[in-house]
């Protein structure tokens, strides 16, 4: 054990921030080859390069608090208002996107007929798909809460069931998501509504296919007794997220898919 | 993979319940399956957790005592070697803030404002 005074974490050196450096740097030099040049290598090797660290990374940091014991209450804290912070800035990403669509559905240019929705496009029924995966959503939400409910009791049986089920109704949104997409009567390239709708709609399905993965990192991590009754930190940030994208959606629900219709 | 891992440990599970009595190896079955803390932790949060149940706060976590800083009540300063610095704002909302040394033995006095700082020996957990 490290002979310090404080409770604090003081990392090990790490090669994983300039990995994820370089990623960063063949991501965007990749995506700039490819719409020039047509070449995917770069963006390949990026992607590869941003999984491995993404993995190595996070793995490190199981090891480092749940095997190695370093997470002392004032690291927990630390980590808390870290995953806080990085949601807020989530928050302002899609914040963005919303400021795009009612600036373009509130005013709408005599380009698109002077009216929202625009001139020639046919939109989605709000009541239809949409709604039942409004309620997918809601209910991944309680099922969600009642893994952590399960955790906080100690009722291992019950936090796998219900992270499983949870873990299910992400798959469920995303899919029937993916089937709205196939089937919708209008593209990205359909005029601001193509671009308003797809890229708020396809943002959050990204984030939502994340919020699955990490939900099912815990799941496997609680299967593997990483978790105790009182320390699930990573278990909470999962959650935290999985609402966050829950929220979101509702805002997209109700601006987009229903006033928007 | 998690499959194969959801398979494992349904198979560990139905086994370790047949050989049940050992609460040790059952890893908090008895409360329905999830360790807690006490069985768990490690490492440095285990150090904290065991000390902050006799009462203690080896790492200085928590908030320093408040003492009157009078010779009869001198301010406690815990410190792991035979001297540490000491910051003293001698007045509320004070900006400039009074540095100096604090030696073992006998109290010293804050020369601005004369409060009385005590050095006090800090073990700490190894």
């Amino acid at each position: 054990m490290a002979h310090q005074a404080h409770a604090y974490h003081m990392v090990d050196p790490s090669p994983w921030p300039l990995t994820g450096a370089i990623a960063a740097l063949l991501l965007t030099s990749g995506t700039a080859v490819w719409f020039h040049f047509h070449s995917l290598t770069l963006l390949t090797m990026g992607n590869i390069l941003l999984l491995l660290t993404m993995y190595q990374w996070w793995r490190d940091i199981i090891r480092e608090g749940t095997f190695q014991g370093h997470h002392t209450p004032p690291v927990q804290k630390g980590l808390r208002y870290g995953m806080i912070l990085f949601i807020t800035s989530e928050v302002f990403f899609f914040l963005g996107f919303f400021w795009a669509f009612y600036h373009s559905s509130l005013a709408p240019s005599p380009e698109l007929g002077g009216c929202w929705p625009p001139t020639g496009i046919i939109t989605l029924d709000p009541f239809e798909v949409p709604l039942l995966n409004t309620a997918v959503l809601l209910a991944s939400g309680v099922t969600v809460t009642w893994a952590h409910h399960s955790i906080m009791e100690g009722e291992r049986k019950q936090t796998v069931q219900a992270l499983t089920l949870t873990i299910l109704l992400g798959f469920y949104f995303t899919f029937l998501q993916g089937m709205e997409y196939y089937e919708a009567p209008f593209t990205i390239a359909d005029g601001v509504y193509g671009s308003t709708f797809f890229v708020a709609t396809g943002f959050h399905g990204l984030h939502v296919i994340i919020g699955s993965t990490f939900l099912a990192i815990c799941l496997l991590r609680q299967i593997q007794y990483h978790f105790t009754s009182e320390h699930h930190f990573g278990f909470e940030a999962a959650a935290w997220y999985w609402h966050f994208v829950d929220v979101v959606w509702l805002f997209l629900y109700v601006s987009i898919y229903w006033w928007g219709s | 993979m998690a499959a194969r891992l959801l398979l494992r440990s349904s198979i560990r599970a139905a086994t370790t319940c047949r050989a049940a009595p050992f609460p040790i190896l059952t890893r908090g079955m008895a409360a329905g399956g999830i360790p807690t803390d006490e069985e768990q932790a490690t490492g440095l949060e285990k150090i904290v957790m065991k000390a902050a149940q006799q009462g203690a706060d080896p790492y200085s976590m928590l908030k320093p005592k408040e003492y009157a800083g009078s010779k009869a009540d001198p301010h406690l300063v815990p410190s792991i070697t035979t001297k540490r610095i000491v910051g003293c704002v001698c007045e509320e909302d004070n900006t400039a803030v009074v540095w100096f040394w604090l030696h073992q033995g006998e109290a010293q006095r804050c020369p601005s404002c004369g409060s009385h700082y005590k050095l006090m020996p800090h073990e700490l957990p190894h």
